[in-house]
């Protein structure tokens, strides 16, 4: 076991699987931070994921399939936004609809596009390749970690600080905590509650959306039904329980990321498939599990 | 600033909130709007400030009329309000909740801090103000909450400033510092609009007073036109109520004995130790958030304590809350749309929910919807509640009628304990009568009642003994004959005076 | 209701329809397939074929997704939401499809027994989620949820490893003994697991009408703070709750394992998202029970017939799924906004 953790080459993959959680999740913590609450982020992951291969091979080029994805998530958000904000339907219920809809129109759009069911893969799927960082390559164990990994794991990474500073300085920072508290207050102070979380739920569409590019033109070239596979529920549980903070975020969301990279990586060690595939979610649930125990010990 | 409202209706659906009320204020003067709960006086000032649109009317401006699409027209007009449930944000510190909403930002909407901070203190200098801007505001007092309030309409320079009951969370001492800082306004050519229903405040603090009842303005003039008497009796419209006459007391055997009573939280309670004898009313006061729900909780059996409870002698607290309600508490909640009712459900189910008796209203696993109605109905005659019937939902009932249905649902249990917090908190002056009359009521017929109430002349009013809660801990002893309110007001805001009482 | 009120009322539920429906055209637009071929084919696949073969099926399937409904709705209105059903289906029907492969004795007491089974699973499944809520605190919300995977995985190995059909090259398991099947009713290819499905339905209306147990769950989930301050055991009411619900859905699983598949396959109530059609069947009628069957019948009927248009018009099945997503947006934010937040957002009548 040892062994595989401290193999080079799965220290490499870690990053793989953090970055769409952390950016899903990075995205749920908006919404959250402004009393959103969104349970959504599967679907509008999934959205961003087929919209990005769609891009991808229609554009010719990763960055349009990168566009593509954030802006299939903001349209998530939006209609997020209309039903939940605009029409006062119930979180929990637009959520799943969301969730349902980004399936059938994945799976729609895949039979109506491209004529294939299952999965869809294509040479002219544009990726994003690996990026070496010379200085960084050359030290030992984390230098595998951190230099030749995709785009969309920097960004991440930078997504991370800067919503830190978001949150602390920026104007609309502010104005996104204070829905989340008390929006009230903000209705008092003239501002509309409903469009600081309009753009909240903007914003978190758009890091969803990235979040699908980087499972579906950065991990692999190809996009296959329901391929968000739960991750975005793994995200909203890296957002429940740290309640939108980002730099609490980033750990959490590392840890499930290296452990769903993990049971990619044990699956060569005789154990079954399902019991691999079993492991990002019950260490998810054990996460939880702990957590929420201690923070009721502390409670009482 | 000079402003003025001309004929101003406002309807909420057939309720006629505001009724063709017009209404001045002058630059300099400090007015005061008195009237009861549900006057009208918080509707026509939401229309003032954008709030609300009136049905009929206008809205003038240093002459000029004016038509707010929003509270941000009347704030850039230069109007400011201070609402009476605190507005700020609990989590940020009091710059933050100073700046928020007109946060002064770079082209990126990043915010300059050191700019607001510069600009606030000239505002402190000027008025004598003092606070730390980097306090927590969720770790303040409510005194302090009050002034980053204040200082909140003070740094986007309103020149009409608002105040919608300001002193309702007050000590008298907090109370004298907001007023030394409107006079400072006053004097600053800016003119404040204060509602209240403090009469005494009133004639301490107005220059002007118009009185509001039922959505009409009954009279309007300088307060030196004016007495407190004529002033209450435009409120109620007639002769005032008698005062309450209350009875000898007779106290009786302990019904609630509670000692080396701990709970941890937010605001870690005791150790403390109180009684409650039959046939009196025991009152504790205090501001809010200082442990008195933490203290009603851990009695009830809704948090986690230690320490002994005993009620009528018998240890209660290893029960839980269905356990010593069977053993004879009844309890009448702060928050009855939360806590004291399911809005969602009828006013019968809301009546017979909490029942120990269930055999009368059910036969085995089913339900007697016919005996749940008859109990409702029961309740409905007797405590007046106002109410379409027992299948009415109970979200369609007024603040004043809901509250008389938690408290007859609870006093009709008619058990040896009862426990009332803030029980007339926001409803009418015909529902305090009420719920003042029927507790006393229990009182004589010798039930032990433990009174919370933030609300110092509640206290003053039924109360056989006193105790001042502060920061967990319990005051000494005052009884009711010797209280007085300058001495209980010091109690609410120091650890000075107040001893905690060890077992 | 005033008059004019009512008209307003009317007019919104045109103009939602006519949403619904553009929408719909929208997509079929998009993959170019005649509407009126389509539509005979919606309407044959949902309720025509021969001797009614497509509408057999949409009941089927529609007895399946009330059972799920119903499920869901026992928790929902106690304040529970327990969007675990799939696994608890999984469990019942994991369960129920090893007992009787396993346990020896006469058909009708061992298809009994593994019913029996598979409710346990599958109330004992929700139980575990209710206990993660109460005794640590974990949101029965995301607890319930993340319960859904580890379950599927392990029915997965399951069927895969110890107990496949090898034989078949499929991941299932064995088929139960044939004498277990739930038989047809005479002359159309419908089982009998409906029949559980109506009873399960009276039971639930029932309950939750008329029942002691029903209107102290109904007061916990319009406000828990209330339930607990007038002292209803609201612990053993989550608990016993959960367990209904769970009960059912196990139900649920066993019914599509003795009356349809006959057999525990990899993926069977996953894949086709019963659970979750199940759940948006008890919101888009917010919550009412009388109206919970008509709702899963309904949502039956837009999957089968959805697989009517394929195959008459090559409309790909899944505008179904996009139908209902589509559905209830805009029903389930006008009617269940209240419903569901019936504690939160209101306020005292006075001004």
């Amino acid at each position: 076991m040892l062994e595989i953790i401290l193999d080079p080459s799965f220290l490499a993959s870690i990053p793989r699987f953090v970055t769409p959680i952390l950016l899903a999740a990075l995205g749920g913590a908006i919404c959250e931070r402004a009393g959103v609450f969104n349970i959504g982020l599967e679907g509008m992951m999934l959205t961003g994921a087929f919209f990005a291969v769609l891009g991808s091979y229609f554009g010719g080029s990763v960055y349009v399939g990168a566009l593509a994805a954030v802006l299939s998530g903001m349209a998530m958000g939006a209609i997020f936004a209309e039903f939940n904000l605009r029409r006062g339907g119930d979180p929990i219920v637009v959520s799943i609809a969301v969730n349902l809809l980004a399936a059938g129109l994945t799976t729609f759009l895949l039979r109506a596009i491209f004529d294939v069911a299952g999965a869809f893969r294509d040479p002219a799927i544009g990726g994003f390749g690996p990026i070496d960082i010379p200085g960084l390559a050359a030290l030992p164990a984390i230098g595998q970690l951190l230099s030749g990994q995709s785009l969309l794991f920097y960004v991440s990474l930078v997504l991370v600080l800067a919503l830190h500073v978001f949150f602390a300085r920026h104007r609309l920072g502010l104005r996104i905590r204070a829905a989340g508290e008390n929006p009230a207050g903000l209705t008092a102070g003239g501002v509309s509650p409903n469009r600081v979380r309009l753009a909240a739920l903007l914003m978190c569409g758009a890091l969803c959306g990235l979040a699908g590019a980087q499972l579906s033109i950065a991990n692999v070239n190809l996009f296959v039904e329901n391929m968000s596979a739960g991750r975005g529920w793994i995200a909203v549980v890296a957002v429940l329980l740290t309640r939108g903070r980002p730099l609490p975020l980033f750990f959490i969301a590392s840890l499930f990321g290296a452990v769903d990279s993990l049971s990619f990586r044990v699956q060569g060690f005789g154990l079954p498939q399902q019991f691999t595939d079993m492991m990002p979610y019950l260490a998810t649930l054990v996460v939880l599990t702990v957590l929420s125990w201690i923070r009721l010990q502390r409670a009482r | 600033m000079r402003a003025s409202l001309e004929h101003i209706s406002v309807d909420f659906g057939p309720v006629k909130a505001v009724d063709d009320v017009s209404f001045g204020v002058a630059a300099g003067e400090i007015h005061a709007i008195v009237g009861e709960n549900g006057a009208g006086k918080s509707t026509l000032m939401n229309v003032l400030f954008g709030l609300v649109r009136p049905n009929n009317g206008r809205i003038l401006i240093d002459g000029d009329e004016r038509v707010w699409n929003s509270p941000q027209d009347a704030i850039e007009a230069g109007l400011g309000m201070v609402h009476q449930h605190f507005m700020l944000q609990d989590d940020m510190t009091v710059l933050e909740n100073i700046v928020l909403c007109s946060e002064p930002a770079n082209a990126l909407g990043f915010v300059n801090f050191t700019a607001a901070r510069n600009r606030i203190r000239d505002g402190f200098s000027q008025h004598g103000i003092s606070i730390d801007l980097n306090a927590r505001v969720g770790d303040l007092g409510v005194g302090q909450r009050q002034i980053v309030e204040i200082l909140k309409v003070l740094y986007r320079d309103a020149r009409l400033i608002i105040l919608d009951e300001p002193t309702a969370v007050l000590t008298p001492q907090e109370k004298d510092r907001l007023f030394a800082i409107l006079h400072s306004f006053a004097t600053d050519r800016r003119s404040i609009i204060i509602i209240t229903h403090k009469l005494d405040e009133v004639m301490e603090v107005a220059d002007r007073v118009s009185v509001m009842r039922g959505g009409r303005l009954v009279s309007s003039g300088s307060l030196l036109k004016t007495t407190k008497e004529r002033m209450a009796r435009d409120i109620v419209g007639g002769e005032l109520p008698p005062p309450l006459r209350r009875s000898a007391r007779a106290p009786g055997r302990v019904v609630l004995s509670v000692r080396d009573l701990r709970v941890k939280g937010h605001m870690p309670v005791g150790p403390l130790s109180l009684d409650v004898g039959a046939g009196e009313i025991v009152g504790i006061a205090g501001v809010s958030g200082n442990g008195q729900s933490e203290l009603i909780q851990a009695i009830t059996g809704l948090r986690r304590a230690s320490g002994e409870i005993r009620l009528d002698g018998k240890r209660v607290d290893n029960m839980d809350v269905a356990g010593r309600r069977g053993a004879g508490m009844s309890y009448i909640p702060e928050d009855r749309q939360r806590t004291g009712l399911a809005l969602g459900a009828s006013v019968s189910e809301n009546a017979n929910a909490g029942r120990d008796d269930v055999g009368r209203f059910s036969k085995g696993p089913f339900l007697d919807r016919k005996a749940m109605a008859d109990f409702a109905r029961g309740l409905i005659d007797r405590y007046r509640i106002k109410a379409a019937g027992p299948r009415a939902l109970a979200s369609t009932l007024s603040g004043g009628n809901k509250q008389k249905l938690v408290v007859g649902r609870e006093l009709s249990r008619s058990t040896p304990l009862v426990i009332a917090e803030n029980p007339t908190w926001g409803v009418d002056i015909g529902a305090i009568e009420l719920i003042h009359a029927e507790l006393l009521r229990m009182r004589d017929a010798g039930h032990a009642i433990l009174l919370v109430s933030t609300e110092l002349d509640e206290i003053l009013t039924l109360s056989d003994r006193i105790f001042v809660i502060y920061a967990g801990a319990l005051s000494d002893e005052i009884p009711a004959s010797s209280a007085d309110r300058q001495k209980i007001g010091m109690l609410m805001t120091s650890r000075r005076t107040a001893t905690k009482v060890e077992a | 209701m005033p008059p004019a009120n009512m008209r307003g009322e009317l007019t919104s539920w045109v103009i939602t329809l006519a949403w619904i429906f553009a929408i719909l055209f929208g997509l079929m637009l998009l993959v170019g397939a005649p509407f009126a071929t389509a539509l005979q084919g919606f309407v044959e696949g949902a309720f025509g074929g021969r001797r009614f073969g497509f509408l057999m099926a949409t009941l089927s399937r529609a007895t399946l997704i009330v059972g799920m409904a119903l499920s869901a709705m026992l928790s929902f209105r106690a304040g529970l939401f327990n969007i675990g059903g799939e696994g608890q289906l999984v469990a019942g029907g994991l369960v129920s499809a090893l007992v009787a492969i396993m346990l020896p004795g006469p058909p009708l007491l061992v298809l009994s027994a593994a019913i029996a089974a598979g409710m346990i699973a599958g109330a004992a499944w929700a139980l575990l989620a209710g206990v993660l809520q109460l005794y640590v605190g974990v949101p029965l919300l995301v607890g319930s949820l993340l319960l859904n995977f580890p379950i599927r995985y392990i029915a997965s190995y399951l069927v895969a490893h110890p107990f496949r059909d090898v034989q078949s090259g499929m991941v299932q398991s064995h088929l139960v003994p044939n004498a277990m099947w739930l038989p047809n009713f005479p002359g159309v290819r419908l089982d009998i697991g409906i029949l559980f499905i109506l009873a399960a339905s009276i039971f639930a209306i029932v309950y939750s009408h008329t029942t002691l147990h029903g209107y102290r769950a109904r007061l916990n989930g319009l406000s828990p703070d209330f339930a607990r301050a007038v002292g209803l055991p609201v612990g053993r009411l989550t608990l016993q709750t959960l367990a209904m619900s769970g009960a059912i859905a196990g139900l649920v699983g066993a019914i599509a394992v003795f009356g349809i598949h006959h057999r525990y396959i990899d993926g069977m109530l996953v894949q086709p998202l019963y659970a979750w059609t199940g759940i948006i069947a008890v919101l888009l009628v917010g919550m009412i029970p009388w109206l919970v069957p008509s709702s899963g019948f309904f949502f039956a009927a837009v999957q089968t017939g959805a697989a009517g248009m394929e195959r008459a018009a090559g409309v790909p099945k899944e505008i179904g799924l996009i139908m209902q997503a589509v559905i209830i947006l805009f029903v389930a934010s006008r009617v269940s906004g209240a419903l569901l937040g019936g504690s939160r957002g209101q306020r005292d009548g006075d001004a």
